[in-house]
Order: C-alpha cells, then structure tokens, then sequence
C-alpha cells in the first residue's frame, strides 16, 4: 500500500472522521445543555438516593453532634468526590464544605418546604427537607452523578483514556472504510497511467473486477476501454506497417522500369525528376516502415555502447559540408567524449533528422549550432545535445506537435523545402526508446532550438575496458 | 553469359529485371515460389541465386537453409526493410550479400558482378596455405582442419584465404569488404562482420586461442602462429 497521503484519500478519511467526532460530541453537548431534562425514573432513584444519604447525615447528627455529620460528610466527599452538605431549618451550616454553591437551593427549600432539584455539567444537585427521629429538621444538599459523567465518573485520567480509545477506534475504522473505496481508484489511476505512457496491454487488476459495486464496474468499462484502444491503435500500426510494405514492389518495378526506359531512350531530364521523385517515394516508405517498426516495438532493440561525440561530428561533418553550398554551416561544440548505450543506426538516423531539420530551416546564410555536454539531473548523468538554428521558429501552440508524424507548420514551411515531416516524429521514437528526451523551444530573437536528453553511459575508461 | 537464377514472387519485377539484365550479359532464369525455387537452385546450373525473402509457400530464408545444406552457391538476397532481423539471419545462414528493395538495378548488377568476378576468379594454381592445422587448397576450393573437410560457402572461402595470405596483419573493414564482396563499405553495413563472424564459428577456436581477432576501431587480424607445432 502506499502512502496514503493522496488528496482523495486524505478528504474522504478526514471527512468520515471528522463526522464520526462531531456526532460523538453531539450526543455529549445534549446531556450538558439541557439540564432539566432528565428522564423522570432518573430523577425520582436520584431523589432517592439523596434521601437515603441525608437520612444517614441526620441520624449521624443527631446522635453524635456536628462532628459525627462531618466525618460522615467528609467520607462521602473523599470517595464520590460529590459535595455534600447538612443544613439545620434555618440555613445555617451543621456540616460540610464549599456549601456556599447550595445557599439558592436552601432559600428555596426554606421558602418552600420542597426538596429542589438542579442540573448542571451532567452533575445533578439535590436540596431536600428531612425529619430527623428526634422530630428536628433539617436540610440536606448533594450533587450526585448524572448523565455521561455519571457513566465515566469524574476522573479526568479515565476520560482522557476514554477519549484517546474512542478516537482511535473511530480512525481506524475510518482509515479502513477510505482505504476500501479509494484504493481501486489509486490502481486505475496507475493503470491508466501506464497506458498514457503506451503500454497499451495494460489492464486493472483482475481482482477489482469482481467487486460487484460502482468501482468494479467502473474497473470493467475501463479494461474494456483499454482493449478497444489497443485494438485500434495496433491495427492502425499494421495498417501503415502493410500499405508501405505493399508500396514497395510497385516502386521495385518502377525503378527497374524507369532505368530500361534510360537504357532505351537515352538520358532525359524528365528521367531525372522520376529517379529523384522515386527516391523520395522510397525514403519516405522507409521512415513509415521505421516509424511503425518503432511504435509496434514488439522486439527490443539491439544496443551497444558507443561514442556519441563521434557520432554527431559524423553526422555535422555531413551536413556542414552540404550546407555550405548555401552558404551556411554547421558548428559543433563538443568538450569531451560522450559514451551512451544505443542502437547506432537508430541514434545516427534520429540526430541526422534533428540537425537536417535545423539545416533546412535556418535562414540562408547562418549557422545551426550543434552543443554537446555534460547535464546531471537528480544524481543522473546525462548526454545533452542542443541544436540551435536562426531560422524563424516556430508558433509557440504547435511546438507541441511538431514531433508528430506528417506535422507541418501551416507557414513558411512548404513541402518545397524537401523532407516527408517524419524526420522530427522517428527521432522522437528513436529517443524515447533509448530512454531519453526531446524538447524544442523558440530561441529569441530567433530560431528554435531542440534539446536532446540522453541518459550517459559509464567513463571513457569502462568503455576500453569492454 | 552468366546463368541467374531469381526467386521472387513478382512476376512483373522478374520479366523487367530479365529485360534489363539480358542486355548485360546475363540469361535470367525466374521463379516465384519458394519450392520450386530450392529445386532449381540445386540443380548447380545457375552461377548466382538471387533470393527474396518475401516467398509463398516456403519462405526464403527456409529456402535458403535447405540449399545451404547441399550446395555453396552464391546467394544475393533481396530484403524490404523493416526486416533487418531476417537480414542478418539470411547472412549467417550463408547468403553472400543483400539488397534492399526497392533498388536501383545498376546496383543490382553492381552487386551481382563482383559476386560473379570473386567466384570466376581462377587463381594461378597455388600451393595450399597452411597455418597450423587448417589447410586451405585453392585449387580444389577446399578447406581442411586436421582431416575434416570444412564447409564453406564461396564468400567465406574467399575471406578465409584473404586472411591466411595476409596472416598476422590487421584487416581493415573497408579493404575485407572491397576485396570479398567488391563493393564499398556503407554505413552501418556489418555484411562483412557477419561472413567473418560465420567463419570464425566453423572453424572454433585454436590450441592457443581465437584464430581472427577482432581489433577494436580498426579491423581483423589472423593470429599467425608460427611457434605452435
């Protein structure tokens, strides 16, 4: 289980508790606040038992004096904690402490020759007139438990041991109730999650299908949902993985068809454009087939360590020597060698398309600038590969896209400009495979600038060791 | 005039490639499935087999393996990309070299031309080679280790005799690749690491260790080892 501090997790657990609490609190502020509500069988065993312990305190008076009262007195406040008191008809004290609380209770019983009753803080008081054997009388006032303090007693460590269960049972049964409903949604939520990130076999747990409530529902329509997903896309895949693979042998033809016509006819121009256009054919044919080969994934690809400061000069040696036929050039800046596990051809093909793209937007005249360094990243070494070119960039809405397949940015970048808009798309691919990262981002004034993250592949002194 | 046998079920491609091959001096023999393909190939009257891969019936690695088995014709496969395994795969069981589809056929010919001249190539009857106890004959074409009779397909009998004469020297890619399949090194092209890889792999190691290493960076290199017996 993980840590549940989730926000979902965390409201619904809060929530329970909280209204667990606060009905327990409830139940207690209806005893406090209403004081004279006490159940009539309550109020007349309450009287009774005050008349029972002011019978004693009389007798004990009557017989032995003030004194006898008060130890009797003093021995019911020691054990109960209850303040007692005797009073003779007058008002005046016989026994007792702190009696000055009573003084209301005692007018009124004097006034009225009935015993009166009082509630406060779930302790009631009782004030009665009583006839002692000898025929004198007296008053007798008590407090006596009642209501919830009459169930928990008036020690203050019980109730705070009381409270701390209380609320202990209470969170744990509410800890367990969220954990029920909220941890199907943490497993969905990783589930689709992974099928975001493209593993498009994945499914919620078999387990939560059987739920029989809203969840496991919610789980079946959701692993239905991610079958039809990886149905769809895969039959896409297959789809552009067949019509390029069918396009082929039309093209195999036509290139054996166009090179007789040669042979025949002589050289023509017209022949030309047909090479260069079947050329273009077949190149693009072969990045879908790369770019679908890439998506389906089904085997993994072959890598090996291998120098990739020597594979971008490689591929910038190139391209600065056909751009400088317009009059541009391709700089690179390299402080040492970098060393990363990969798939050479992929890694050639995906930084030829990067820098290409740079090479063909860029405005005639200025360089496209090729940085290659060192980047740590939370205590992981990357290779970092910056291509800067100052052409005009591109709309900050479609640098999102630009890495999709057939994505052309509706201005200035005309098919003129060459190329079949898969370039950036199997470069992304080939990246990601090697679980690395592409960016771009506008550069002021101008340009756009791609940022290769590649994750760094031990020193330069492993690497010979191999 | 070069007997050629093509195996691939395009009908179409084959009638234009007998056009455009016949004026080269070639006769075009075509069939286009993979049983009926092995059958002819075997039949020792053709000089090249070109293979795709791509076949009904039998595929054409299948194909291959089964001829492979009986006969050490050269063997030029045609493969579309997107099956780069099945590329390799085709050259470790012993094709001589590969063309992607869709190809140019100047560089069809190309391909099939030097494959042609490596095994028209009569050598001035030599003495044989011998390094330790691997003799290689190139009169008869045959390569003895101890008293096993090897089986090498052309290309790598080739290879095989490159090393011995230049034993001891480092090989570069670039000069193996030129020499046994008389064509330039492209990119990302490990053809000839595969044939050199299939021979290593027939022949097993030696007493003292491998018999070709590989130096890293530059080439091969044909342990000579004139101390041992």
């Amino acid at each position: 289980m993980k840590l549940p501090i989730r926000s979902l997790f965390l409201k619904i657990f809060l929530w329970f508790w909280a209204t667990v609490i606060a009905t327990g609190i409830a139940l207690i502020l209806t005893f406090i606040l209403q004081p004279r509500s006490v159940p009539s069988r309550w109020h007349a065993t309450l009287m009774e038992t005050a008349r029972y312990s002011g019978a004693i305190a009389v007798e004990e008076a009557e017989r032995g004096g003030a004194s006898a009262a008060s130890a009797y007195i003093e021995r019911i406040e020691r054990e109960t904690h209850l303040q007692t008191c005797l009073f003779d008809l007058a008002g005046s004290l016989i026994a007792g402490n702190g009696c000055e609380s009573f003084q209301g209770m005692i007018s009124h019983v004097m006034a009225s020759k009935m015993s009166d009753f009082d509630m406060r803080y779930g302790i009631a008081r009782v004030a009665l007139p009583l006839q002692g054997s000898s025929g004198h009388e007296y008053i007798f006032a008590t407090q006596l438990p009642a209501g919830p303090r009459a169930a928990l007693g008036i020690n203050r460590a019980a109730i705070a041991l009381q409270w701390g269960v209380a609320l202990l049972v209470s969170g744990f049964i509410c800890y367990l109730l969220t954990r029920y409903l909220t941890t199907p949604i943490l497993r969905l939520r990783e589930a689709s999650q992974q099928l975001a990130a493209g593993d498009l076999s994945t499914r919620a747990a078999a387990g939560m299908e059987r739920r029989h409530d809203e969840l496991g529902d919610l789980v079946r329509d959701f692993n239905a949902m991610a079958s039809r997903i990886e149905d769809l896309v895969s039959r896409q895949r297959q789809l552009i993985s067949d019509v390029s693979h069918e396009l082929r042998s039309p093209l195999a033809r036509l290139n054996v068809a166009l090179d007789l016509g040669r042979e025949r006819k002589g050289d023509d121009p017209a022949f030309d454009h047909m090479e260069q256009d079947i050329g273009l054919l077949s190149e693009m044919i072969g990045r879908l087939l790369t770019l679908a080969r890439l998506d389906t994934s089904a085997a993994p690809v072959p890598m090996t360590p291998l120098d990739l400061t020597e594979l971008v000069s490689q591929v910038v040696r190139n391209a600065d020597f056909e751009s400088r036929e317009r009059d541009g050039r391709v700089r690179l800046t390299a402080h040492e060698r970098y060393f990363v596990r990969g798939n050479a051809e992929l890694l050639h093909s995906a930084i030829e398309n990067i820098i290409r793209n740079a090479v063909r937007y860029t405005k005639s005249g200025t360089p496209v600038d090729v940085i290659l360094e060192c980047q740590n990243r939370s205590n992981v070494s990357f290779a970092q590969l910056t291509v800067r070119d100052y052409g005009s960039g591109v709309p900050e809405s479609e640098l999102a896209h630009i890495f999709q397949p057939f994505y052309r940015v509706a201005d200035a970048r005309d098919r003129q400009s060459g190329g079949a808009g898969l370039g950036l798309a199997i470069a992304d691919r080939v990246i990601r495979i090697h679980g690395g990262t592409i960016r771009a981002e506008n550069i002021k004034p101008s340009g756009l600038q791609v940022e290769v993250l590649l994750p760094s592949w031990r020193s330069k002194g492993d690497f010979h060791k191999e | 005039m070069d007997r050629i046998l093509i195996v691939d079920d395009d009908v179409e491609l084959c009638r234009l490639l007998a056009e455009r091959l016949s004026p080269e001096g070639f006769v075009i023999e075509a069939v286009h499935d993979g049983p009926r393909g092995l059958e002819r190939a075997l039949s020792k009257e053709h000089a090249l087999v070109v293979l795709d891969l791509m076949l009904p019936g039998m595929g054409g690695l299948d194909v291959l393996r089964r001829l492979r088995a009986q006969s050490p014709v050269p063997v030029l496969i045609l493969t579309a990309r997107g099956e780069d395994v099945e590329r390799i795969l085709g050259l470790e069981i012993g094709a001589d070299d590969y063309v992607p589809k869709p190809f140019n056929p100047r560089e069809l010919i190309a391909r099939m031309r030097a494959i042609l001249r490596r095994t028209a190539h009569v050598a001035t009857p030599a003495s044989p080679l011998v390094a330790g106890d691997l003799r290689l004959d190139p009169a008869a074409r045959e390569v003895w280790l101890g008293d096993v009779l090897l089986k090498l397909t052309s290309v790598e009998f080739t290879l095989l005799e490159l090393f011995l004469r230049e034993a001891g020297r480092i090989l570069t890619r670039e000069h193996l690749t030129e020499a046994v399949l008389g064509r330039k090194l492209g990119p990302f092209d490990r053809v000839i690491d595969v044939h050199v890889s299939n021979v290593r792999r027939k022949l097993g190691p030696a007493q003292g260790g491998e018999r070709i290493k590989a130096v890293r960076g530059s080439g091969y290199l044909f342990v000579a080892r004139s101390e041992t017996k």
